[in-house]
């Protein structure tokens, strides 16, 4: 297979984290063409330490970086329905603040790190999360950036920040609940 | 503030130590509430998990890869 086939072939897995973590498909096109281009231009540099997926993530990281650094700030984004967010999480705990269902314990989480329809179902959790909740968590968790950096890109105050990253990862730690490790105990 | 938080402030104190240092104080807070909940060491276990996950994300070079 030629680089430019393979290349190819892995468009579409990068569109799909690049429009998690933008949630805005133009600027997704672009961010992954960019990144498919930049990669042909320099075919010496990928030198075959890790799989071509894995080295094309890596540069398509580099490049969204860069991107909300720039355009972090004026990107349109859906609001967020505070209410609504407040709401679901407040029903995880009754009036005395314990859980209302306690979260059992997951079952060989490890394990399904290593199985490609787990990663499915990560990215289906991840998208359903509002647009602003899922952008500020990919930067943290994806693009592994401080939270420091992310408020003052985003223009937000560290304190809305941890409130963004707390009610993503409730949502997200409750649909994987349900949707993966639920049906495996 | 209570002396020992409760399962709701937990998370919110887990969640927190994932992005900062938290204080020692909330972090004897936070260690002793886990000494005596399962349900909160869970999600502890849990937010690491999902953390180890997102750094796989495009990064998975798996033997079930398509």
């Amino acid at each position: 297979m030629t680089l430019e086939s393979e290349l190819a072939a892995l468009r579409t897995p990068l569109l799909r984290f690049a429009q998690l973590q933008l949630r805005n498909d133009s600027a997704a096109e672009d961010v992954v063409s960019e990144t498919l281009l930049a990669i042909l231009e320099r075919p010496q540099a990928f030198e075959g330490r890790s799989s071509l997926r894995t080295y094309a993530t890596g540069i398509l990281k580099f490049k969204i970086i860069d991107l909300l650094r720039q355009r972090g700030r004026e990107m349109p984004i859906e609001p967020l329905d505070e209410q609504s967010i407040d709401d679901a999480i407040d029903a995880l705990f009754v009036a005395d603040g314990h859980w209302r269902e306690p979260p059992p314990a997951w079952q060989q989480p490890e394990a399904a790190l290593e199985q490609h329809q787990f990663f499915e179902v990560l990215e289906a959790c991840v998208e359903r999360l509002p647009p602003k909740l899922g952008r500020v968590f990919m930067m943290r968790e994806w693009l592994e950036r401080e939270v420091g950096e992310i408020c003052s890109e985003l223009g937000i105050t560290d304190n809305y920040c941890g409130v963004l990253l707390y009610r993503a990862r409730m949502q997200l730690r409750e649909c994987l609940d349900q949707r993966w490790f639920g049906g495996r105990r | 503030m209570k002396l020992l938080p409760d399962c709701r402030e937990v998370s919110r104190l887990l969640s927190a130590g994932q992005d900062r240092t938290l204080p020692a104080a909330e972090r004897a807070r936070l260690r002793l509430h886990l000494a005596m909940c399962d349900a909160c060491r869970n999600v502890e276990r849990q937010l690491a998990f999902l953390r180890r996950a997102l750094h796989g994300l495009g990064r998975e070079d798996r033997a079930d890869e398509r």
